[in-house]
């Protein structure tokens, strides 16, 4: 029964869909308001629920080039893990240690993680990439980013 | 005549040193952007917003608009070259392209791209102002009903003409709605969805949803094919246009034109479906449609006129009715809204500078992408062969900066990822993301259009029906949905007879 795609993906929707009711169903009334802000929730989350059985009935076979394009090795998955993992770290650090290095180091790390070796080109790229994008928003855009350790 | 002086007074900003400038940056980037396999024209203009930020609105939207057209017109030259189409909407002309450029008449097929963009994006500009007053004044008699019938249509139509599922795209439509309703409620203020965060009160940004779902999760693109570096560039050759050709494809430019156009006005269509539909036409009304997909000159002509026509056209909705009618133009209002233009049937009348500004920019954002792609095209070419592994950790920094540029907040950088997972599951399961983004940015307005509509008709939900337009476009809006099921069916049954 769940043997296709489709239908365990409209599984999963189904049960987002009644997540997103039970919530709506919590919105506080408006005394005032007579078409309240809980009227759109509602018809979006029957609607959905409403999508996902009939994705389920549907349940379309997939095309080969579908298929295909979650044909990807576990090799690559895990790469793609580390470089969330690398941006879930940059994002922590940012504020606390500042643009300027945090973003040096990210650059260079996953860099080096896809494989480009050349270090002297790399440097020199991201160091500048760098720089010129911290003083133009400081200077130009008047946003200051977050200088944390570094003195400017 | 006030419209005449409006126009020149449009020309005047755009000739402005300070925003010929920003033409000249936009259709670069976009270009630039454009032509990189895997980018595109939503990430690029995604990742552009962060550089108009506290920019007056004319040069903003004049800036963003560059880079929209910019993409498409920078998307030929990848399919072209590496028949790796930039962008969705120069798929088309990767079929008459690539085999020229086989041939060794790279540079001959990169110059006929060139001169049918322009051609398309110069005589769609004129259709544009054309159009565009028209438009605004019919709209000004709109009223939330049938604003919210309009937006409808808009959503219906882009998930009946996505690619694949009908049942996905409308599920992409309906999360892009569910996501737009978090935060504080627009008319009364009450917190919808929120968990108890503040972050969440102001509601999600549209940016970081543009750049999460599309910029980072098309960034995986490049991480999954970096061992492919675009090495067998072929050389560009010489660039001459023969007399016998130049006339050759001017009947195909004309006609795209004005097709692009009229398709990009549509809602849901676009530049996509504009050029393959104008490939598909100029293959049928050839006189020999056998060479078509061997190097047919005519063949990319018809296709690269009509997707830069398009993107004239989709700023007719965009400008005057303030209701984009694709994912891309969704976030170049998102861009709008940013830069403080509201874009809607007044900007004609309150803002004639932004308004006539960028058009009139457009000329001139169409001669530099000519001058761009022609005798400088070589060297542009060169981005294509930036190493991948260089590019994807600068993409990545660009997304979670322009981000955090707006809010000053890492919350948004977490959710920014969350969306970027999300984008990149979906195109697994094939999902498309255009609608989703579509329907966020729309479901602000949609949600007060139709509580307004419900609190002047007393509730009634008839009111939907009862005015003629909104009527008619829920009407088409329905047709649109149910038509190509029927089809399906009997099809099928015809098959199996």
């Amino acid at each position: 029964m769940l043997n296709s795609m489709n239908r365990k993906v409209s599984i999963v929707i189904f049960l987002f869909s009644m997540f997103y009711l039970l919530f709506s169903y919590q919105i506080e009334p408006s005394p005032f308001a007579k078409i309240d802000a809980d009227i759109m929730p509602k018809g979006l989350g029957y609607l959905l629920l409403v999508l996902s059985v009939l994705l389920f009935i549907e349940n379309k076979e997939e095309t080969e080039q579908e298929k295909a394009k979650r044909n990807i090795s576990k090799k690559e998955i895990s790469l793609l893990l580390l470089i969330v993992l690398f941006v879930l770290l940059y994002i922590l650090l940012l504020e606390a240690i500042g643009f300027i290095i945090v973003t040096i180091l990210f650059l260079t790390a996953t860099s080096r993680l896809l494989g480009y070796t050349n270090w002297i080109r790399m440097l020199i790229v991201f160091v500048t990439f760098t720089l010129v994008i911290y003083f133009s928003f400081n200077e130009l855009l008047g946003l200051s980013l977050p200088s944390g350790i570094l003195p400017f | 005549m006030e419209v005449i002086e409006n126009i020149l007074n449009g020309f005047a900003v755009a000739l402005s040193l300070k925003n010929m400038l920003f033409v000249f940056i936009g259709v670069l980037s976009g270009t630039v952007i454009g032509m990189l396999p895997g980018l595109g024209p939503i990430s690029a203009i995604a990742i552009m917003i962060p550089l108009s930020y506290g920019m007056e609105p004319a040069s903003a939207l004049i800036l963003m608009a560059g880079v929209y057209y910019g993409a498409i017109f920078g998307g030929s030259t990848s399919s072209i070259l590496l028949n790796a189409p930039g962008v969705s909407g120069t798929v088309a002309t990767s079929f008459d392209g690539y085999p020229l450029a086989k041939q060794g008449k790279a540079g001959k097929a990169l110059a006929i791209a060139a001169i049918s963009s322009f051609g398309g994006g110069t005589i769609s500009v004129f259709a544009l102002m054309l159009v565009a007053p028209m438009m605004a004044s019919f709209a000004t008699q709109f009223g939330p009903t049938e604003y919210f019938a309009l937006m409808f249509l808009g959503l219906s139509a882009i998930s009946s003409l996505s690619e694949g599922s009908t049942i996905k795209a409308l599920i992409s439509a309906v999360i892009g709605l569910m996501i737009a309703t978090v935060g504080r409620d627009l008319l009364t203020g009450t917190a919808r969805f929120t968990f108890g965060s503040v972050n969440l009160l102001d509601g999600i940004d549209f940016l970081v949803i543009a750049l999460g779902l599309f910029a980072l999760a098309e960034v995986t693109n490049l991480v999954l094919t970096r061992n492919k570096e675009n090495n067998s560039g072929s050389e560009v050759g010489s660039l001459r246009v023969t007399k016998q050709e130049a006339k050759e494809i001017s009947g195909p430019i004309a006609r795209h034109s004005v097709l692009g156009f009229i398709i990009g006005v549509l809602p849901g269509a676009g530049a996509t479906i504009a050029s393959f539909l104008s490939y598909i036409t100029e293959k049928r009304i050839s006189k020999n449609p056998e060479t078509f997909g061997k190097g047919n000159i005519k063949g990319l002509a018809a296709p690269e006129a009509s997707n830069n026509a398009a993107t004239s056209g989709a700023f007719v909705p965009l400008l005057t009715l303030g209701i984009p009618g694709s994912g891309t133009t969704a976030v170049l209002l998102g861009a709008l809204l940013v830069a403080g233009v509201t874009p809607g049937p007044l900007l004609m009348q309150d803002e004639p500078n932004v308004f006539w500004g960028v058009i009139a920019s457009m000329y001139f954002g169409n001669i530099f992408l000519l001058i761009l792609n022609l005798p400088l095209i070589p060297l542009i070419a060169k981005i294509l062969y930036i190493p991948k592994r260089l590019l994807i950790s600068l993409v990545i920094v660009f997304c979670l900066i322009g981000v955090y540029g707006i809010s000053f907040n890492t919350f948004d950088l977490y959710l920014l990822l969350g969306f970027g997972v999300l984008g990149y599951v979906m195109r697994l399961l094939s999902f498309p993301a255009a609608p989703l983004i579509l329907a966020f940015i729309l479901g602000g307005m949609m949600e007060t259009s139709f509580r307004q509509a419900l609190i002047i008709s007393k509730g009634d939900y008839l009111t939907f029906v009862q005015s003629p337009i909104s009527a008619i476009l829920i009407g088409v809006s329905i047709l649109s949905l149910v038509l190509p099921m029927i089809r399906k069916r009997l099809s099928k049954n015809k098959q199996e007879v």
